[in-house]
């Protein structure tokens, strides 16, 4: 009888102790998702951005035009209203690309266009939280908002103009030339974000449009095109 | 189990307890490192993009 109740007492604590287990688990992913990518993928792309702008400072002024680095990173973009500095930009939407905490322009399953283009979409992701999080505040952008983005010699100053807080994953006109859905039926020079919603989960996309408003040249001090200084 | 795992440990208390910080450690890095790389895209926390699939 009493070793009976021994073998069942054995079993509950065992079984308790398998929960206690379970919970520390899912407790450490949680830390591994928010906060340990974010560790890795700010280093390593800190480390890329590094060596994108010293390769603009070797190559010097005198370069030809347009000489856009596709290996690494073809520049930064810079959205004050959404905090947290500049994000690198490289070829790709792959996670493992993704992950180095850059935002990447899509190939696949729509080409984007690159900012230099007379016309088109360019159309950009990067995760809303882990792995550097550098689209985390992009329900902060509003319309008339500022989205640069820097290449080595010239500043792309984009402006918000619509924002869809939820589509379907599978909603891949967004990423049309021209995104009708946006409202607009010309062809222009276009700037999408895509990026996962709500906080956390990736259940839907969050897309924000933006259109060029104008170009700067980069002079020899990178002075910031007038969005930029006031943050 | 723990229990099991502690009364199997070498040494007095004071060694135990260190042995099981560096076990805790230990497993603590494996995850980190090998298991939840690879669980990630697997659970749906993480997808940004819009595709067709």
């Amino acid at each position: 009888m009493a070793r009976a109740r021994n073998r069942i007492a054995g079993a509950v604590s065992v079984f308790g102790e398998l929960l206690i287990t379970a919970g520390v688990l899912m407790g450490l992913f949680v830390v591994y998702s928010l906060w340990w990518t974010n560790v890795l993928a700010d280093r390593e792309a800190g480390r890329q951005g590094d060596r994108v702008r010293d390769s603009w400072a070797a190559e010097g002024p005198a370069a030809g035009p347009g000489a856009l680095d596709t290996g690494e990173g073809i520049g930064f973009l810079h959205v004050p209203a959404m905090g947290g500095g500049e994000v690198l930009v490289r070829k790709g939407t792959t996670p493992e690309i993704l992950n180095d905490g850059v935002a990447g322009y899509y190939t696949d399953p729509l080409a984007s266009a690159l900012p230099k283009d007379p016309q088109g979409n360019f159309t950009l992701a990067a995760h809303r939280d882990g792995h550097g999080a550098k689209f985390h505040n992009i329900h902060k952008l509003r319309d008339g908002d500022a989205i640069v983005f820097e290449t080595r010699d010239t500043w792309f100053v984009y402006k918000v103009y619509k924002t869809l807080p939820e589509t379907s994953k599978y909603n891949t006109e967004v990423l049309r030339p021209v995104p009708k859905e946006s409202g607009r039926t010309a062809p222009g020079r276009y700037i999408t974000l895509t990026t996962c919603t709500p906080v956390y989960t990736s259940d839907y996309r969050y897309i924000v449009w933006g259109e060029l408003e104008r170009t700067e040249k980069v002079d020899a001090d990178r002075t910031p095109p007038e969005e930029l200084r006031a943050s | 189990m723990y229990g099991w795992i502690w009364r199997h440990l070498p040494g007095n208390a004071w060694v135990r307890a260190l042995i099981s910080l560096v076990l805790a450690l230990a497993v603590v890095y494996v995850l980190f490192q090998y298991v939840f790389p690879w669980a990630e895209p697997l659970l749906p926390f993480n997808d940004v993009t819009v595709d067709g699939q």
